[in-house]
């Protein structure tokens, strides 16, 4: 395609968006709130998704070495611990650190321990995926030294199951509200196409190929995408700077700063628009070319 | 240049509208192609232009077979003909100068190519002076010579007009049916589809009848004046 007709081709589609402006304004409408939608969508799953990071912190295995274990046990316990694939991190906690930590909180109550302590080395585990909790377990509890391994597999399981749901709501959500887009866009444009039928049935009747035809449709459905794009991001920070001002910060949970999004966001807004407007557009015009053509 | 070999046309509704239909017209003739309303005429056209296929027979226009011709070959059969119609069907929003170039523009021709051609074509059929003017501003006869420049525009070898002067006044017929005679001249082939019995025989071309999807009469030149529709 020379240059010259690609810039015809990109006026007309512009042309055609400022001339069925009424109706391209509702459709951006409709679909920026689709798009702020989606968005929040994201943003929830994101906030839940790190608050669950945060509570995979909280939800550690505590593995005993036997008693009377040496050093070199331990650290053989540890290295091998640490080499397992799920295992994010193992810190070692002597019997004699456990009992300071302990004397610390209840003060002289066990100060009788200090001379026959009872207690047992630790090694505190933290895993890097919940569900493989079981079989993590189940291999730490082999390793050679080890006495014993408390956990909270309940807590694990429960994580492991909302989070689970979460994900497919929000995939649910989103994957929803763009077939609602894409439903969106290919009726504004399906309407365009039935106002310039003239134009199309001259374009046909003087050779013009089918590309050439849909091309102008395509790129107003790739303008109406972007346009609902950009307005719905700029929305989206807007609601999400309000939402960041009110909701209470705590030690347990904090939002996600903007920061950490806005390149996913702006690019997924922008590219989602631009493609479920290509899309959208494509198939009113095929369809509306193949009706023709039979 | 266009051949029918036994074309059969039957559209869904079970209407037969071409029944075995032999027609053979060569490079740079004037033809009429005459009926009454629904006995095939536009049947025929659209075969012609590819908006329909027959179901059987063979339809050769501009050496492109069209029972096997290819959804994307048929725009290059299309710019070897240009096509006018009844109702003109100019875009109302686009000057005159614009609606002839938007014919060159859909076929990808250049803007230095678009400058150049189209005052040409539009003192070709004498509307050098509109330019600048749009449908409404224009009389009907005006509005078929628009119609008609951008069937030009692209130097088809045959224009294919569609009962062109059925909604301009008697005067104005002849001034369209003069424009298409120097066309003629000029060495491009017309096809008239028409009912209007006058100009048929005002212009004494060869006159090919069709009644009840069937070929009926195919008059030459000479013959024409004795010729009754």
């Amino acid at each position: 395609m020379r240059f010259n007709m690609f810039r015809y081709l990109v006026k007309e589609g512009y042309r055609s968006l400022r001339k069925n402006l009424f109706m391209s304004a509702a459709s951006i409408l409709v679909l920026v709130c689709c798009l702020l939608i989606t968005g929040c969508a994201y943003l929830v799953f994101e906030n839940v998704n790190h608050g669950f990071e945060w509570a995979y912190q909280q939800n550690i295995v505590v593995a005993y070495s036997q008693k009377g274990s040496t050093s070199e046990q331990n650290t053989a316990i540890q290295t091998a611990i640490g080499g397992m694939d799920n295992v994010s991190e193992v810190i070692f906690e002597s019997k004699e650190a456990l009992l300071e930590r302990y004397s610390a909180e209840f003060g002289e109550l066990l100060d009788d321990l200090k001379e026959d302590n009872p207690l047992q080395d630790a090694f505190i585990v933290r895993l890097k995926d919940l569900s493989l909790f079981d079989a993590t377990v189940t291999a730490i509890e082999a390793v050679e030294g080890v006495d014993s391994v408390d956990y909270n597999a309940d807590l694990s399981a429960m994580l492991v199951k909302i989070r689970d749901v979460v994900l497919h709501i929000g995939a649910w959500i989103i994957l929803l509200l763009l077939l609602v887009s894409l439903f969106i866009i290919a009726n504004t444009i399906k309407l365009t196409v039935y106002t310039r039928r003239l134009e199309i049935h001259i374009m046909r009747s003087v050779g013009a190929t089918a590309w050439f035809i849909r091309f102008p449709f395509m790129i107003e459905g790739a303008l109406l995408g972007t346009t609902a794009g950009t307005l719905a991001y700029g929305l989206v920070f807007g609601v999400y700077q309000v939402v960041c001002h009110y909701f209470p910060k705590t030690a347990m949970f904090q939002l996600i700063s903007f920061a950490d999004v806005w390149f996913t966001l702006l690019i997924g807004f922008l590219a989602g628009g631009m493609v479920v407007g290509l899309l959208g557009s494509t198939i009113s015009t095929g369809r509306y070319l193949k009706e023709q053509t039979e | 240049m266009i051949e029918f070999r036994g074309v059969h046309k039957r559209y869904d509704t079970g209407i037969e509208a071409l029944k075995g239909v032999d027609i053979k017209i060569d490079a740079g003739e004037f033809v009429f192609i005459v009926g009454a309303s629904g006995a095939g005429k536009s049947t025929f056209l659209k075969l012609i232009t590819r908006e329909e296929v027959a179901n059987s027979g063979e339809v050769i226009v501009s050496n492109f077979k069209l029972s096997k011709l290819k959804k994307r070959q048929i725009p290059y059969l299309r710019r070897s003909m240009g096509i006018v119609f009844q109702d003109f069907r100019l875009i109302d929003t686009m000057t005159v100068y614009d609606n002839v170039a938007f014919a060159m523009r859909v076929v990808g021709a250049s803007q230095k190519d678009i400058r150049k051609r189209i005052p040409y074509v539009l003192g070709l059929v004498g509307l050098q002076n509109k330019s600048k003017a749009y449908p409404m501003e224009l009389s009907g006869g005006e509005q078929q010579r628009v119609g008609l420049a951008r069937a030009l525009v692209n130097n088809p070898s045959m224009i294919v007009a569609d009962e062109p002067t059925g909604n301009i006044d008697p005067d104005m017929s002849y001034e369209i049916m003069e424009l298409l005679t120097e066309i003629n001249r000029r060495g491009t082939t017309v096809i008239i589809v028409t009912h209007e019995r006058d100009l048929v025989k005002a212009f004494q071309r060869r006159v090919i009848e069709i009644r009840d999807g069937l070929v009926v009469s195919d008059t030459k030149d000479e013959e024409v004046a004795s010729y009754e529709i």
